[in-house]
Formats: C-alpha cells, sequence, structure tokens
C-alpha cells in the first residue's frame, strides 16, 4: 500500500473548517452512530461499511486502498450527517466523504444512479424533468405551471467547470 | 409578512405535486406570501454534491444569484432543496477561494453570488415567521386522539452547522408543529434515525434493513399515522412500506401525510382538493377515524 501526498493535501484542503480532520484520535463515535454500518457490518466491524476507518485512510493519504477496493466502501454513506454531530472533535466526516465520492466519480466508478442523476441535470436543468401527466395533474391542482429553467444557462455552467466529461 | 420565492423542488414539483397544492393552501391561509422563478435543480445534496461538489456549488450559487436579483428570501419546501441552498451559501461565504471560483464561472453568464438572501426551510417559516399562535388560530378542525410519528429527516436540521434549524439529535420543532393540531405526538426511539434514501438508491438491501429499524420503531409507539417535511422521506416511507412487508411480513400500514397536508386537514379544506388520493399508503382509516 502506497502513500500519496497529493491525495492527503486535497483531503485536507477539502475541509472547510481548520484541519481538525488531524486530531481524529479514532474514537469510533462516527462508525456507532452510522446507520449503514449497524446494518453491514459484522460484530468487529471488519467487513461493511465503516466511516471511521475511511478517515484514517483519507487522512494518512491510503488513495488506492480507499478507491480501489470495494464501491461500498465509499457509497455506502447515507449522506445522513449524523457522524459530523456526533463527532468529539467537530470534524465535517460528510465533507471527507463527498470529497471521496468526487473521486470515485473522477475514476468513472460509483453507482448508477448518481451518473443518471447528474445527466438529467445536465440535459433537464432538474433531476426530475417535467412530463405532460404531471403538467396536467398540477393544473388539476390548481397549481401554476413551473417555470422553466434556462437549460442552457445550467449547461454552460457545468461544461465550463468540466462536470460533462465525467457524465456515462 | 414578506414574500418568499418559492423552491417547490424537482421532486414535489415534477412528481408529487399535491405536496405543493396543500402547502400552498396552508400558505395562503397563514398570509405567507409566495412567487415563482426559474429556478433550476437546487441541486441534489446526496447525488449532484456526490458526483462533483463544484457542479454543486455553481449550479446552486446560480438559483442563489436568482433570488437575490429579486432581493427575496427563499422558501423551501424540501430538505434536500434547503440543505444545498444553505450548504452552498455556507461554502461560498466560508472559502474565498471557492467562492473567486464560482463567481468567476457565474461571471461568464452574467451572475454574481453575493450572498444577500437567506434560504428557509417552510418549517421554519411555520414556526418562526408566522409563529404557533397563528397556526393555532387557523385550525378550525382539531384532530384529537390522532397519534402521531413525526419524521423531520435528516437534511432538515443537519449539519446544525450550517442548518441552524433544531437540535440535530433531538429535534422538537415539528413535534411542535403537530401538537399545534391537536394531534397527539408519540414518541419513538429512532427518531433521529435516517428514512435511508440515499442508501437505498445505491445498496437497496441495506437501505431496507434500515428502513425496516424505522418501521418497528414507528409501529411500536402505536402511531396511526407518519409527518414528514421532506419529499424524499415521503416516498420513502409511501412507496416502500409494502416492499418491506413482502420482504420481511411484518404488516405495517401506517400511511404518511406531509405536514402542510395535515395542517390542510386541520384547517378544513376538503381531502378531494389535496389530492390525497394520489398517496400509495391508503388514508381512509385516518380520516374515518377524524370524521372527515
Amino acid at each position: 500500500m502506497e502513500l500519496d501526498f497529493e491525495f492527503r493535501k486535497q483531503v485536507m484542503d477539502f475541509h472547510i473548517g481548520p484541519d481538525v480532520i488531524k486530531y481524529c484520535y479514532q474514537c469510533s463515535r462516527c462508525s456507532d452512530n452510522c446507520p449503514v454500518t449497524a446494518v453491514t457490518t459484522d460484530f468487529y466491524t471488519t467487513t461493511g461499511y465503516n466511516p471511521r476507518s475511511n478517515i484514517l485512510a483519507a487522512l494518512l493519504g491510503y488513495k488506492d486502498l480507499l478507491l480501489g477496493g470495494d464501491d461500498l466502501g465509499i457509497w455506502g454513506c447515507t449522506v445522513c450527517d449524523t457522524c459530523d454531530e456526533v463527532c468529539p472533535q467537530n470534524i465535517e466526516l460528510t465533507e471527507i466523504f463527498t470529497f471521496l465520492k468526487n473521486q470515485s466519480i473522477a475514476l468513472g466508478k460509483g453507482p448508477e444512479f448518481i451518473y443518471s442523476q447528474a445527466k438529467a441535470v445536465f440535459e433537464n436543468a432538474k433531476a426530475i424533468p417535467s412530463q405532460p401527466a404531471i403538467e396536467r395533474r398540477r393544473e388539476q391542482l390548481g397549481l401554476p405551471a413551473i417555470v422553466a429553467p434556462d437549460v442552457n444557462e445550467v449547461q454552460t455552467l457545468l461544461k465550463n467547470i468540466g462536470a460533462d466529461k465525467k457524465l456515462k | 409578512m414578506t414574500e418568499y420565492k418559492m423552491f417547490e423542488g424537482c421532486t414535489i414539483g415534477n412528481r408529487i405535486p399535491f405536496i405543493e397544492a396543500a402547502s400552498r393552501k396552508v400558505f395562503d391561509k397563514l398570509g405567507v406570501e409566495t412567487s415563482q422563478a426559474p429556478f433550476s435543480c437546487c441541486p441534489d445534496p446526496t447525488g449532484v454534491k456526490s458526483f462533483d461538489n463544484d457542479a454543486w456549488l455553481v449550479i446552486g450559487a446560480r438559483n442563489l444569484c436568482l433570488a437575490e436579483s429579486e432581493g427575496k428570501d427563499i422558501v423551501s419546501l424540501c430538505n434536500g432543496c434547503a440543505n444545498t441552498l444553505r450548504g452552498v451559501q455556507h461554502q461560498l461565504k466560508h472559502d474565498s477561494l471557492k467562492k473567486d471560483k464560482i463567481n468567476s464561472e457565474l461571471g461568464k453568464i452574467g451572475k454574481e453570488f453575493k450572498g444577500s438572501i437567506e434560504v428557509k426551510h417552510f418549517v421554519d417559516v411555520l414556526k418562526n415567521d408566522v409563529g404557533m399562535d397563528k397556526i393555532k388560530g387557523a385550525i378550525t378542525k382539531q384532530l384529537n386522539g390522532l397519534k402521531v410519528a413525526c419524521h423531520p429527516g435528516c437534511h432538515y436540521m443537519r449539519p446544525a452547522e450550517w442548518m441552524e434549524s433544531d437540535d440535530p439529535m433531538r429535534p422538537t420543532n415539528l413535534k411542535e408543529l403537530v401538537a399545534a393540531s391537536g394531534a397527539t405526538v408519540v414518541d419513538y426511539e429512532e427518531l433521529a434515525l435516517c428514512c435511508g434514501s440515499a442508501v437505498t438508491n445505491a445498496y437497496e438491501e441495506y437501505g431496507m434493513a434500515n428502513l425496516k429499524k424505522k418501521m418497528d420503531s414507528i409501529k411500536e409507539a402505536g402511531a396511526e399515522v407518519i409527518v414528514v417535511n421532506c419529499p424524499a422521506c415521503f416516498q420513502q416511507f409511501d412507496t416502500r412500506q409494502r416492499d418491506l412487508t413482502k420482504q420481511f411480513g411484518t404488516e405495517y400500514g401506517i400511511p404518511v401525510l406531509y405536514l402542510t397536508e395535515l395542517y390542510a386537514l386541520a384547517m378544513g379544506f376538503n381531502p378531494d382538493d389535496l389530492g390525497l388520493k394520489f398517496h400509495r399508503t391508503r388514508l381512509s382509516g385516518v380520516l374515518e377515524k377524524l370524521g372527515i
């Protein structure tokens, strides 16, 4: 296993607050309170989704270990932000996990629904595009029509930051 | 009262608009004025943010610019949209490098993020701006005896650092608002547990195992209805309960109401005008009990 120093720097930079991630002492409050850890791991938490070990590997720079393994190791996170609240060191774990997911996408990995949602937003500027049946239902319910977003503007923004190249 | 820009979001606007119908009726009754804007997807704090954080920032910031150009605050009907718009605002206000980068992109379409408006979840607008007295005054049909399990959902109050709405692990706002309708709020152990919507999209097996914990806890508390304030949570409870029964054999049959639907019933609106028939879980038992 190799350390990736650039990866380590990126992890540190991603954290919006001060470098509190360095002060993680592996207390396990995150994994003890993680709803996905609760339903994926064995008693010794050697398998399944484990936020505590993700933070350790990220802060040490073990890029390949994190991104080379089973997708569950990163994509098991359900973004409930519980770990952020119970961490005694105020580490914004979910932000670090966002960085790991972004890195996983850059390698073309990650679950299908993330790609399909990003594609829908790129093509329609909405994660769920407008459909005639729902438009009729809105009318029946006495609702105004949705004001259409400017798809060109959204596409321009996404192309200029290169997000379109990550789509499948 | 000030006029808000309505951010109904993709799920409510383009999939389950009956929630918007109830919300607009309740807003009208309480004097909450709104107007529309050509908002895009917020975008999803569990989807697009996981795909590319900069994409999330730039699209979110564009939406904020639209409200800023009119000088109006946003009211969001959805936990995810409120979480994204507040989260984008938080990152851009606390990270000048990110803000410069996003503003140079926005500049190419003639926009600039200033951070001059507020984004509010509708629960906070009801509780803080409208106030409990006014809400109680608008209730014409007390929902006495109805046992309600509240589920505020993760992104309404977490991360507390930028949601600034409620206690992140022991939330009380939704309970207070439900109690104002005359209904009885029942406590259950897994109040702060996630509905599991995001993980269910990626790993259905684990999402369902999580949902079972949540639903077992709600059932054990004797709840007759679950009240929510997020469309993703709404869909998770409303559409996946039957799958849960198929998978584990436990019968739940606990209907789900949006807070504004509960209020619309308590304010005397006709259930037929609310589109309650579009719910997957059946509400007939609840309506019968309430004599509606």
